[in-house]
This record gives structure tokens, C-alpha cells and sequence, in this order.
């Protein structure tokens, strides 16, 4: 029952990933966030590897971690093109945003990647195998660097009440879900070491199952284009404004 | 130890995102819900307040005890107003917006231009409260923010203009 449980959590998210990618591809959603894209058919190309490598005997332990070691690598770094490229769709025709929000980023990337080396230093190491220790690095490391800029956007489209499109707002939150739990958990491992393995694995695969399940939500959902009804100001608000304005003209 | 300090700051992330998610679906609404929320913004008392040279006239005539107090709250006076000037370019942005997406290039332009200005100020009023702060306590320090008073007005006649491209027939008096 355990086993099941544990291969329907490796193997659900990555065949709906799947899906998500051919829907996407359908609608042309493809040019809106092409890096996503990139990213998703990477995740699926990994977990094929993976899961021929566990399965096929002839392969020792350590291939497996460095392929899982090598795939974290490479995903970490599409990842983080991906929410600079939420960043970009959240500047796209807004020019007094890219002042702000481009150094914000490179200021909050800097400060985060100094703080996620001090914190691996204090955390403790995993064990004596190089491959796991790297393993736990990259894990920690990159999950810290996607819950602070996928923080760092939220707050920044919150404070400023702009919006972004409904398919990007859901590729965002899918991730940052997933970046937290990761945070939380890799974190959690390192504590526990190999007694927590096999829960802290079971639940960032939770956390990934999750993440591409909002995707595909997301994909569904109507476009919610900035629309307003109403029957317009009140009186006092247009004589306000008139007011406003005849101050201006006689200055 | 540590190791628990990063799980409880992923947990306290992750509701952070979620609840800063939700707002995402906040966007639209009804312009009369909006239009209760402007705060009435009285410019000319503004700049009155950032004046330098009325700051100048009283450091004159007041004892400094008296005038500090005085310019403690003509500086909290100020934040107030910059902070209702940010909430109206807030519901401004929304207007903004919304009048970007019409048919009519004339409205989407005007819209785009008070998205654009109502942004800036939003940004701005960022940058310049906590200087006035600052300002409370080192006297000296910080300049006066005078482009919130102007952005101000640049962004009210912006609305001005698109009340009057989408409702023409009512006049500029009644087009907002």
C-alpha cells in the first residue's frame, strides 16, 4: 500500500505535467511563458530518466543520485529563468515598473543567495556521501531563492494593486507553493537525516503533486480581464475632481 | 534548531503567498464600490504644508520647542495626505486598467497614460514616506516631496480627460 502510494506520487504529477503541457500547447500558451515550457518538458525528460534508471537494474545507487544530483541543477536554473520571465510578464507594458522591479530583483536574488550560504553552513551536513550532501545543498538552496522572489513579486503586484494574467498569477503560485514546502521540508531533512528521508521525499512530492494540480486549475480558468461596472462617481466625487481641477487651472 | 526555524519560515511563506494569491482575484469591481473609496485630497493644503519657505517663516517667529512640535505635525499631516493620494492612485490604477482594455484607442490611451501616472505616484509615496519620517526625527533631513503634489495633479487631470472620452454627452463636469 505504501509502495503505491509512493509511485502514484512520482508518477500522477508528471502525467498530468503532461497534460498541462499539451493543453497549453493547444491554446498557444506556449509563447506567453515559452522558459515554463522549456522547464516542463525538462521535468518530464528527467522523470522518464529517473524512473527507466530506478527500474533498470544494471545501474548502480550512484548513478540514480548523481542523475537526480545533475537534474536539480539544471531545473534550479530554469526555475529561476522562469520567475524572471512571471517578472517580465509583469512589466510588459508597464515602463515605470522596470526602474523599480529589475534592481529589486537583482538586489533580493544577491541578498538571498548570501543568506542561503550562510544557512547551509550552519545546517548540518547529511552525511559522508559528496552526491547527498550536494543533493541537500541545491535543494535547500534553491527552494530558499524561489520562495524569496516569488515572495518578493507577490508583495511588490500587491502594494502597487497591479494585475497579472490568470494563466501566469497560477504558474506562480504553483511554484511557490511548491518552493515553501520544499524550503520547509529540506530544511527538515537536514535535522533528521536519514530517518526523515523517506517522509520529507513523500512530501515534497505532495507539494509538486499539488503544484501542477493548480497549473491545470489555472488552465481552466476564465481570462479575468480589469473590468468594471457600475453607474459611475457619485455627485460629491465629480464635483471633488471638478474642484481638483478648477484649483489647477487657476494656479 | 535551526533546521526548525527554515520549516516554520517555509510554513509562514507559504500562507504569505496564498493569502497575497487571493488578492489576484480582487481585480474588476464595481466603479461605484470604487468611486466611495477615493479619499478627498486637498492639493493646494498640501503643498501649503511641504512648504519650505512657511517652514522658514515659522522656525522665524516660533520658539524652537514650539516649532519643532509644529513641524513634527506638519510632517505627519503630510504622510497622511501622501498616504490618501496613494489609496486614491490605487483605485486610480484599477481605472486605468480597466479603461485600457476599451475598444476606443482614444479611452485605452487615456488609460494607459493614468495607469502609467497613478503608478509612479504609488511608487513614490513608497520613497517618500519613509523619508518624512526620518524627516520627524532628524529635522534637517529629506528633502520636501514635492513631485506627490504634481503627480497628483497630473494624474487628476488624467481622469478628468478619460471621464470625459467615455461619457462625453454629460459634460467634464459629470464625466467622472
Amino acid at each position: 500500500m505504501f509502495f503505491l502510494g509512493y509511485y502514484y506520487l512520482w508518477i500522477a504529477p508528471h502525467l498530468l505535467l503532461a497534460v498541462v503541457l499539451v493543453i497549453s500547447l493547444r491554446r498557444g500558451l506556449h509563447r506567453q511563458l515559452p522558459i515554463f515550457y522549456s522547464y516542463a518538458a525538462f521535468e518530464l525528460a528527467q522523470f522518464l530518466t529517473l524512473f527507466t534508471i530506478s527500474r533498470v537494474s544494471p545501474f548502480p545507487d550512484t548513478t540514480y543520485r548523481w542523475a537526480l544530483v545533475l537534474g536539480m541543477v539544471i531545473g534550479a536554473f530554469l526555475i529561476m529563468a522562469v520567475i524572471f520571465e512571471l517578472a517580465n510578464d509583469l512589466l510588459v507594458s508597464r515602463s515605470s515598473l522596470t526602474g523599480v522591479l529589475r534592481p529589486l530583483l537583482r538586489w533580493a536574488t544577491a541578498a538571498l543567495l548570501l543568506f542561503a550560504a550562510i544557512a547551509c553552513a550552519i545546517l548540518p551536513a547529511l552525511g559522508v556521501q559528496y552526491a547527498l550532501n550536494m543533493f541537500q545543498l541545491l535543494d535547500f538552496t534553491s527552494s530558499l531563492l524561489q520562495t524569496g522572489l516569488l515572495l518578493s513579486l507577490f508583495l511588490f503586484s500587491r502594494a502597487l494593486h497591479i494585475s497579472w494574467r490568470s494563466w501566469t498569477v497560477g504558474v506562480a503560485v504553483g511554484f511557490g507553493i511548491n518552493a515553501c514546502i520544499t524550503l520547509a521540508t529540506a530544511a527538515l531533512r537536514a535535522e533528521f537525516a536519514r530517518s526523515g528521508f523517506i517522509a520529507v521525499d513523500i512530501t515534497q512530492m505532495a507539494a509538486f503533486h499539488v503544484c501542477v494540480v493548480i497549473w491545470l486549475v489555472y488552465l481552466f480558468l476564465p481570462e479575468r480581464a480589469p473590468k468594471l461596472a457600475g453607474r459611475g462617481l457619485e455627485k460629491s466625487q465629480m464635483e471633488f475632481w471638478d474642484q481638483e481641477l478648477e484649483r489647477m487651472v487657476r494656479r | 534548531m535551526i533546521a526548525l526555524v527554515f520549516a516554520l519560515v517555509g510554513l509562514l511563506a507559504l500562507l504569505l503567498i496564498v493569502y497575497l494569491a487571493k488578492g489576484h482575484h480582487a481585480t474588476g469591481g464595481d466603479l461605484d464600490e470604487l468611486a466611495a473609496q477615493l479619499k478627498p485630497v486637498d492639493v493646494n493644503a498640501f503643498r501649503n504644508l511641504i512648504d519650505e519657505r512657511e517652514e522658514e517663516f515659522l522656525r522665524e517667529r516660533l520658539p524652537a520647542p514650539e516649532f519643532k512640535s509644529i513641524a513634527r505635525e506638519r510632517k505627519l499631516a503630510a504622510i497622511e495626505y501622501i498616504w490618501s493620494a496613494a489609496e486614491n492612485a490605487a483605485i486610480l490604477i484599477r481605472l486605468g486598467e480597466a479603461a485600457k482594455q476599451d475598444s476606443d484607442p482614444a479611452i485605452s490611451s487615456a488609460g494607459e497614460k493614468l495607469f502609467e501616472n497613478a503608478l509612479r505616484l504609488r511608487l513614490y509615496a513608497f520613497k517618500v514616506v519613509p523619508r518624512l519620517y526620518l524627516g520627524i526625527i532628524f529635522p534637517s533631513a529629506g528633502p520636501a516631496p514635492y513631485a506627490v503634489a504634481d503627480a497628483y495633479d497630473t494624474i487628476t487631470r488624467q481622469v478628468v480627460m478619460l471621464g470625459c472620452l467615455q461619457y462625453p454627452t454629460r459634460g467634464m463636469s459629470s464625466a467622472l
